[in-house]
Order: structure tokens, then C-alpha cells, then sequence
């Protein structure tokens, strides 16, 4: 019946009210009754008017009243009970609505907010559809706000108050001296607990129907009734209901309150400005979406019509930080690129002797730096801003720096010597809580200059500062030496007082940055780990055994192991999106699991956390995280199987197997792959999309031309059997090495000599073999053979970029066009080649990073490529620059 | 402690109350520590007598349930269970369901409120428009262009 009403606006009110409300009763009774009404009844009555209505449809004797509610209802009942049957079925038809009321109008925004915030989002999009006042009470700016937060989505709220002032300023000037009110912090963080004003209360018990409109005027905490920016006044509810009475039979779409479509900001009452978090709420589902989905645009750095920016050779490090992305390259240069433009920003910086392996940067003024680390042994301390060095230390390790990371207080890298090493940031006293804390006995070691001060009384050292006997460590010198892993530690991460550290041996280690204590070793990769990340909650880690895993960061326990790879897991990166209160939430988690599987085990179910025992009962275990209790492998962790977190969880893997798997999790909250995406699409596609056609014509007389050269070089290292032979030579006590090629990154095994210094280089490099010691005299043949074409000679590197032409015709191709150019992926597209020829791993990946709408991928092609999923979409890239990662 | 406080409902009824009770509600319970407690009636304006002792005997019941009283899981996900007792307690008509809101919020009893909310919450939960419309007698002020485009535009969450 609402459906009529809705359809056919009636042209006699009354009747519709008859039609709609109380069908079947009988006419005579009905009439009398709806005629006084007319006088004021409109199309959409409130239900404060319609109780109204009901209680004055007639007039009741003065004796009546005078009795008491009891004595009322006795009587009433008498009168009914003198009714016939189908009577009395019309009158109880009739009073039915008066049991039914609406809680938006009976209820003040901020307690049918709390209702809100109980329903998902998709069922608040269908309640939104029972009427305007629903509708405008579901689209409240605050409540999407705790829905977004709820999903583990993360937003720069620094963008967002910036951006609020800015719109606020720049639309009405006059409206400053009100922002103090507003732009006070606490009072934009809209509440759940909401004190409703006490005028609701003051005004429901003197009259009903009008308090129930006064009570939609917005409240002092100014977070709700949100307005779009396109009003300009504040609407009451009182405005809202004649609005709709007035204009329902005949206005259109453009009545809408909020507007049909959403829009980036909402305006005040008071002219301010304020985000809209229904807005950023809906971009970041369908950007979500799009990851889901697979739908993406392709770019790459450098900018396809500037091919002299790029890398000479091979990339191995990266990372980005909101417009800034920062590279390494095996050419020796770090380079800082402008993502906005996929410009090269600056010339390149010069100053490593040999492959740049890793770097680490904080554009912040704060901050304003860039550490790299090398094949060369050293460390370089770049200001960000200038490109200038500030810094070198130089023999930093005894070994290539495989890695390195670095906070306000302290750097730390880690190297193919084996060893750990801290330095300190700034100038460092030893009253300075920064300083290291001798633990003996342990796996660290100091240097001399280090004093203990367990040894040493404070006051002495204080005396001794104050008189100057004793001096402030500089910058950037050694706190400590920590040694404890049996091969090259090839990855770290420092977070808070912990570094956590990933070897060639095939362990995790936790150390204490204080005083170089091993806190805890975690186990379970059966060859030497390339990669590690972690958080507070979990370790994830990636291996040559070709598997991610991830480890509860409180137990060690396993809780997750993703197959998908197949070849060495070169780089990961997860986010588990979890949501505040997040702790809490998983511990319930885990033990909810651990329950389910001891019950299991008490029914006499053939589980046993053992994975053999389980395969022998005829079970595959799903490892990626599932919770059926067959699946699981350790009991007593602090988090769920598969790490838990939000449904938006997400993780990107990045393989030597040129491959890139982007993870998600299924419906039973087990990990599975959602995309896999190749280097060498994202290369071509984004080649293709930007170049003109002139352009693309001569990459084309390029290729051909290159190809002729290049083909021997392919056939000669496309056999896989020679890496194979090798291998069967090697030691056969070297752990980190099994039947999959080991590329020397993660292969200094204990027992193995240690490989050239920079052996890593030219197996991960252009050759494409991985060269461990066994093997090395095949490493330069091959490297000689395939990278000739690639980069004719090492290039000085200086020299090699200036006056660089661009890419407009075949004459004007730079070398650096030409690397890149052989990188492109041989079967997609370029014709005339055999597409049966197995192509060179030319895009193994070296490092991947995403943000919330972005993949950046670093591999052996000279090119970084990105995958941005925001698609480019408007709405979407208008959000963006709101969100953070999970 | 456990003496016995009377509280005065906006229709003018006095209602004695266990002070352990009556301190269920954070409202009642400071003014007490600031007031002290002067044996006088207190005035509780904005509930009738119905509310009030429905909302008493709610308080009556949960008097030993430890006090949760902090905004810490606000953000978090929400579940809109609701134990048996609150259940069958909660099953009253709509009209007194929203004046036990509104005096749980106006008493600050965060537990009943967020009883009272998550039962609203379940009425319109898995329910179609026509439905909730049903449910609350609310009058469809949309016309199906205007509901169908909305729908349309909704889209998004469907994906």
C-alpha cells in the first residue's frame, strides 16, 4: 500500500489517507471522522499529525475524559466488545499504525546515530530508501565516518583537517571567526556517545508533534544534520517535512536531500567545510573494488616520452612516500622521482662505487634524508632535498649492505658478513637513553669507544661530560656489532625497540636494539629467507623455498604458509587492515580456534597439529590461513590462523619467478591468490598507452633490430639444464640451496665460501643465473653473453645522462632507450618472434611496494612499473589523496 | 551503602529505589556524590513513572554487572546480540522502546541504551525498504523515480 501512496500522489489527500490507511473499514463510520481533517491534512502527514487526527476524530463527552486511564480503557473495551466482528477487525486496522512508530522522528540524531552504527553499510543503503527523513539521517557525514574506520580502512587525517580549513577559508571568508568553534580537534571527532540536548526532552513533554521537529535541528556538537556544500542554509526538519508535503506531487529528482549523488564535502550550518566521509566511505569501496576486481592503469618511471630518465640498469631498491619515489640501481645511482609528472626529479645521485641494494627515505623537513647501502660496503647519508651527500661510512660492513633501515633515533643495517649493525642518528652522550646498554655474554659486540654503564657510576659520567673528558658519539657511528645468524642476512626491519632480521640460514631473528639481545628465532622455511616484514602482531616473511609465511610476532607461532610462487619470494609486503580495538579482537580469535581444535581432538577427529600426521589421515592441510581445525598447525598463538585483520586484507608478493600475486582473503578468512600480475604486461602496457605513434613506430625498428643481436644470447641462457648441473656441485652442506635455482642474495650458507662481493649483483642482475660460489665460473660467461646486448658496457654514468635525446625517432634512441628497450617482454608486443622460444627472465622482482591505490614494482628492467587501481577514475582519484594503506 | 533513595517521575509519583540500583544510572550516581545524599526525593524530569520503573527494574536485574563504562569499543565492529533476559525485557511496544532509550540516555545508562539501539537495530535488520516501512509506519515520501534512482546509485555497495 505504500507503494500506491507513492506512486499515484492522490489529488484528494483525505482519500488517499482512507485508501492507504485503512482499508476495509467501513464507509459511514469512516466519513465524518476524515472530514474534520481535511481542513489541514496534506500528502504526507507526520505521524505526530496522524495521531492527532485519531485521537480528535470525535469529540468526547466531557464525563469521559474526566476518568482515569484504567477506567478509560474498561470503557473502551465495552464499546468495542458491542462491535460485529469484521467492526471491530476495521478499528483494530486502525489503531495498528499508533503501535508503530518512526524512530527517526521519535528518536534525536544522535541515538538513532547509535542505532545506525549497529547495521552494516549495505543494509543502511536499503533502510535509507524508507523516506527523505531516513535517508538524510542514514547519509550523516559522522556515521560513515565509524563505518570507515570499522572496516581497517586508514585515512591522513592531517590531509583531511588541511584541506577542511582550506575549502572553509576559501569559500566564505566571513565565516573565520566561527571555525574556532568548529576546528577545535575534539569536537570534529564526532562521538558515540552523544548527549542528546535537554530542549528534546523540555520540548516532547509540553507538545509532541512540534518537538518532534524542533529536535532535528542540528546540535551543538555540530557533526550531525551534515549539509552537501550546495546549501547554503541550515534545513530543520520543520522545512523538511512542508518541503516534502509541498513539492512531492510534482518536483523531480533535484528535491533530493542529501543530493542523488554524493559530493567530497559537506558545508556546515556555520559555513565551515568539512569532508564527507559517505563520500570517502563509498571511493574507498570502489577502489577496494577495483583490486578486487583486477581493473587497473599501467605506468611506469620514466615517463614513456622521457626514456632518458630511466635506470641503466636493473633496479633493486624502492620506496614511496606520497608524491616522492626513491630508487637504487644497479647503474650506482639512487634517483628521486616525481610521481606526479613520472619525471626523474634532479639529476641522479652519484656516489656509490657499485649496485645501490637498498635505501630507505623521509621526505618530512624534519627528516629530509636518504640512506642508501651498497655492494661498495658503504652507507650514504644523502639530504632528500638537495641531493647532496652528507654522509658516507664508508666499510660499513665487511660485506655487500643487503639492507638497511633507519628511525629518528637510530640506523641499522645488515649485510652478507653475517653481522647486524646499529649506528646512531645524532650525536649521542652516554646519559642519552639512546644509548647502547653492554649486555655480555650475548650475541652483540661493541666497540671499545662504548662505555658501560653498568660499570661506571652516572655521576662519573656526568662529571666527565660536564668537564668535556667525555664526548658526544658523532652521527652515524657504530653502537654495536650483532652477530648470530649463520649466512647473509639478507632483510630486516626495525620497528620500535625491536629489528627483526631474515637470513640466508633460513631463520628469523628478533633482537632488542637497546642491547643487541636475540629476543626469539622463528623457524619454518626450508631455504634461505629473501624477505621480511612485520608489525606489532605478526612476521611475514618470503623464502627461496618459494612460500610466504606468517608468523605470530608474540609466539613465533606459524599461522600461515601461501603457496603460490614458483621461485624465490624476492619481496612482500602485507596489510591485515586491522581495525581499532584490533588486539582484543583477535586474541578472541585465536582462541576461539584453539577451542574449535581441542574439541575436535576430544571427539576423536584425526587432526594432530602435525602436517604428516594429518596427510597420512588422507587430508591436504590448507595452510593459507583456514580455521577448520584439521588445518591447524600450532595452537596457543595470539592471533587467528592467516594473521586476522579485515576482510580488506591484503598482501603483494614479488617473485624471481616474474610474477607479482596480489593475496586476498577467501570467505573462511584463508589467504588466496587474488591477481597475478606480470613486470612485463605492466611494462608494455604502460609503453604503450603514453607513446605517440611516431614513438612507438621506432621502439618497434629498435626491438627488431636488437632482437637480431640478441637471440643467441636467449638460446645460450634459456637451458636450464646448466644451472642444474652446477647446482649438483655445490656443497652439499649448504642449507639455504635445493633443486631451485639459489641466487646468491640468500645462498651464503654456512660452509659456503663466501662468493665474490658482488656475485649478488650479477646473478640478480641482467645474467638472470643465480650465481652461488659453486657456480661462479658460469655466472661470467653467461653474464658476459646476455648482458652485452643489454647495456654494451658499463656506463659512466655521469656522462651517460645529460644531452640524452628523447625517444622521437629511430636515430635519436639513447642507450638508455636501448636498455630498456631490451627489457621489453619479448612475446606480447613486438612481432616476429618465436613465440615458442621461452623469453629470458628479464623482469624478475626485486622490490614491490603498495599504497592504498598503487603497486610499484622494481625488477630487473631498468623501467619501475605501477599498477594504479584507482583506474582513472574521478571520484576515485579525488578521494585518494585521503587514504592510507591498510 | 545500601539504603534506599526515591526518585520522582515527571508525572509527580515517587518511586523508592535501592541506591545501588538507582546508581546504575551515571546521571543518578554523580549527582548523589555531588549533592550528597540528602534523604529528599530526587526529581527525575524528562521519565514518566511507566519509563522509569520499567528502566528500574532493568537496573534491578543488572545491578551486580560490572560496570564497562568506557568509550574503548566504540569504534569497534559491533555484534547486535542481546542476551535473553534483555531480550524478553525489550519486548514491549515501540513507543515505550523509544522512551527507554531516550530516559537510558537521558539517565546515562550506557548498557540499556546500547540494548534499546541494537533491538531498534535488529528491527531493520534484513529488512526491504517496504518492509521497514511497514515496521515503523513510515510513509514513502519518495516518488519510484526518485526511489529508483537512489537504488541505482547505491550500486556501489552491491559489488
Amino acid at each position: 500500500m505504500e507503494d500506491d501512496a507513492g506512486s499515484d500522489p492522490p489529488s484528494h489527500p483525505a482519500l488517499k489517507l482512507q485508501a492507504t490507511s485503512f482499508p476495509g473499514y467501513s464507509a459511514p463510520t469512516l466519513s465524518p471522522a476524515f472530514r474534520l481533517d481535511e481542513g489541514y491534512s496534506d500528502d504526507t502527514p507526520s505521524q505526530a499529525e496522524k495521531e492527532t487526527m485519531a485521537d480528535n476524530a470525535m469529540s468526547l463527552p466531557e464525563w469521559v475524559l474526566a476518568q482515569t486511564e484504567a477506567d478509560r480503557a474498561a470503557f473502551a473495551y465495552t464499546i468495542l466488545r458491542s462491535l460485529s466482528t469484521a467492526t471491530l477487525a476495521g478499528v483494530v486496522e486502525r489503531l495498528t499504525p499508533l503501535l508503530h512508530m518512526d524512530p527517526v522522528l521519535k528518536l534525536p540524531p544522535e541515538l538513532t546515530f547509535q542505532i545506525f552504527s549497529y547495521l552494516e553499510p549495505r543494509q543502511l543503503l536499503t533502510a535509507s530508501l524508507a523516506s527523505r527523513a531516513w535517508r538524510s539521517r542514514i547519509l550523516d557525514s559522522g556515521l560513515w565516518r565509524v563505518l570507515y574506520i570499522q572496516e581497517g580502512w586508514r585515512v591522513d587525517l592531517r590531509a583531511i583537517r588541511s584541506f577542511e580549513q582550506e575549502q572553509s577559508e576559501a569559500v566564505s571568508p566571513q565565516t573565520r571567526r566561527a571555525r574556532p568553534q568548529c576546528s577545535d580537534p575534539d569536537l570534529s571527532e564526532p562521538k558515540q556517545k552523544k548527549r542528546v540536548p535537554m530542549s528534546w526532552y523540555d520540548g516532547r513533554t509540553l507538545d509532541d508533534s512540534k518537538s518532534v521537529n524542533d529536535t532535528t535541528q542540528p546540535d551543538n556538537e555540530g557533526d550531525h544534520m551534515m549539509l552537501d556544500a550546495s546549501v547554503r542554509t541550515p534545513q530543520t526538519g520543520t522545512e523538511k517535512q512542508i518541503r516534502g508535503s509541498q513539492t512531492l506531487a510534482h518536483d523531480s529528482i533535484s528535491s533530493l536531500q542529501p543530493p542523488l549523488k554524493s559530493s567530497l564535502v559537506v558545508r556546515m550550518p556555520n559555513g565551515s567545510t568539512r569532508i564527507n566521509w559517505m563520500h570517502l566511505y563509498k571511493q574507498r569501496r570502489r577502489l577496494e573494488a577495483n583490486w578486487h576486481h583486477g581493473r587497473f592503469t599501467n605506468f611506469q618511471l620514466p615517463h614513456p616520452s622521457h626514456p632518458e630518465d630511466a635506470h641503466l640498469e636493473c633496479v633493486y631498491a624502492i620506496q614511496f612516500a606520497g608524491k616522492w619515489l626513491v630508487s637504487g640501481s644497479r647503474d650506482r645511482t639512487v634517483r628521486v622521482w616525481d610521481l606526479e609528472t613520472k619525471r626523474l626529479w634532479n639529476r641522479p645521485l652519484v656516489g656509490h662505487a657499485k649496485s645501490v641494494l637498498c635505501l630507505q627515505f623521509d621526505p618530512s623537513p624534519a627528516e629530509d634524508v636518504i640512506i642508501s647501502g651498497s655492494s661498495d660496503r658503504s652507507v650514504i647519508v644523502w639530504r632528500f632535498s638537495t641531493g647532496q651527500k652528507i654522509h658516507q661510512i664508508t666499510g660499513a660492513h665487511a660485506d655487500s649492505v643487503l639492507n638497511l633501515k633507519f628511525d629518528h633515533r637510530f640506523l641499522v643495517t645488515c649485510s652478507k658478513d653475517r653481522t647486524v649493525k646499529v649506528w646512531n642518528r645524532h650525536d649521542l652522550l652516554p646519559n642519552h637513553e639512546d644509548y647502547p646498554r653492554i649486555f655480555k655474554g650475548g650475541a652483540a659486540s661493541y666497540p671499545s669507544y662504548i662505555i658501560d654503564l653498568k660499570e661506571t657510576a652516572p655521576n662519573f659520567i656526568e662529571a666527565n661530560i660536564a668537564n668535556g673528558h667525555i664526548k658526544a658519539l658523532k652521527a652515524y657511528s657504530l653502537l654495536m656489532t650483532v652477530e648470530g645468524h649463520g649466512a647473509a642476512v639478507n632483510a630486516m626491519q626495525l620497528h620500535g625497540d625491536e629489528i627483526v632480521t631474515a637470513s640466508g640460514d633460513r631463520l628469523i631473528k628478533v633482537w632488542n636494539i637497546r642491547n643487541g639481545t636475540c629476543v626469539k628465532t622463528l623457524m619454518g622455511h626450508t631455504k634461505g629467507i629473501a624477505c621480511v616484514q612485520s608489525d606489532s602482531r605478526r612476521i611475514i616473511s618470503g623464502s627461496n623455498d618459494n612460500t610466504v609465511r606468517i608468523y605470530d610476532h608474540i609466539s613465533g607461532a606459524e599461522v600461515a604458509c601461501l603457496r603460490g610462487h614458483n621461485n624465490l619470494v624476492r619481496t612482500v609486503q602485507a596489510g591485515f587492515g586491522d581495525p581499532p580495538g584490533a588486539d582484543e579482537a583477535l586474541r578472541l580469535e585465536a582462541l576461539e580456534v584453539d577451542t574449535a581444535f581441542w574439541r575436535a581432538q576430544q571427539e576423536g577427529a584425526p587432526i594432530e597439529p602435525r602436517p604428516s600426521a594429518t596427510r597420512r589421515a588422507g587430508h591436504t592441510p590448507n595452510t593459507a590461513g583456514s580455521r577448520n581445525p584439521r588445518d591447524i598447525r600450532a595452537t596457543g598463538a595470539k592471533i587467528p590462523p592467516g594473521g586476522g585483520g579485515s576482510i580488506w586484507g591484503r598482501i603483494v608478493s614479488g617473485s624471481y619467478d616474474e610474477s607479482i600475486l596480489i593475496w586476498h582473503k577467501d570467505r573462511d578468512g584463508a589467504w588466496s591468490i587474488g591477481h597475478r600480475l606480470r613486470q612485463s604486461d605492466a611494462a608494455a602496457n604502460a609503453a604503450r598507452g603514453t607513446l605517440s605513434d611516431a614513438a612507438r613506430a621506432a621502439i618497434q625498428t629498435q626491438v627488431r633490430h636488437l632482437q637480431a643481436t640478441q637471440t643467441p644470447g636467449i638460446a645460450n641462457i634459456a637451458a636450464p639444464n646448466i644451472m642444474t648441473g652446477q647446482q649438483s656441485n655445490r656443497p652439499t652442506n649448504t642449507p639455504g640451496q635445493g633443486s631451485t635455482p639459489t641466487p646468491p642474495v640468500i645462498n651464503n650458507a654456512p660452509g659456503a665460501t663466501p662468493a665474490a662481493q658482488d656475485s649478488n649483483v650479477a646473478a640478480a642482475g641482467p645474467s638472470h643465473i643465480p650465481a652461488g660460489p659453486a657456480s661462479r665460473t658460469n655466472v661470467t660467461n653467461t653474464t658476459a653473453v646476455n648482458a652485452a646486448p643489454q647495456t654494451p658496457r658499463p656506463l659512466p654514468i655521469p656522462s651517460a645522462l645529460p644531452g640524452a635525446p628523447p625517444l622521437v625517432t629511430p636515430q635519436g634512441v639513447p642507450p638508455a632507450g636501448l636498455a630498456h628497450l631490451l627489457q621489453m617482454p619479448a612475446p606480447h608486443p613486438i612481432p616476429n618472434i618465436p613465440r615458442n622460444r621461452a623469453p629470458a627472465p628479464t623482469s624478475r622482482v626485486f622490490k614491490v611496494q603498495f599504497d592504498s591505490r598503487k603497486i610499484v614494482c622494481a625488477s630487473v628492467d631498468p623501467r619501475i612499473v605501477g599498477w594504479d587501481f584507482a583506474c582513472g577514475d574521478d571520484d576515485i582519484l579525488e578521494a585518494c589523496r585521503f587514504f592510507q594503506g591498510l | 551503602m545500601s539504603s534506599q533513595i526515591t526518585l520522582t517521575s515527571s508525572d509527580g509519583v515517587d518511586i523508592s529505589v535501592d541506591r545501588t540500583v538507582a546508581e546504575r544510572s551515571i546521571l543518578i550516581k554523580n549527582m548523589l556524590e555531588d549533592l550528597g545524599d540528602s534523604g529528599e526525593a530526587i526529581p527525575i524530569p524528562n521519565v514518566n513513572e511507566a519509563v522509569l520503573k520499567k528502566v528500574i527494574e532493568w537496573c534491578e536485574h543488572h545491578k551486580n554487572d560490572p560496570v564497562t563504562a568506557t568509550d574503548d569499543d566504540d569504534n569497534r565492529r559491533k555484534t547486535t546480540d542481546i542476551d535473553e533476559w534483555d531480550q524478553k525485557f525489550m519486548q514491549v511496544d515501540q513507543e515505550m522502546l523509544f522512551e527507554i532509550i531516550l530516559a537510558a540516555n537521558y539517565l546515562d545508562i550506557k548498557a540499556l541504551l546500547d540494548v534499546g539501539c541494537k533491538t531498534v537495530a535488529n528491527m531493520i535488520k534484513g529488512k526491504s525498504p517496504e518492509e521497514i516501512r511497514k515496521t515503523f509506519n513510515i510513509q514513502n515520501d519518495f516518488t519510484p523515480e526518485e526511489e529508483d534512482q537512489i537504488r541505482r546509485e547505491n550500486e556501489w555497495a552491491e559489488e
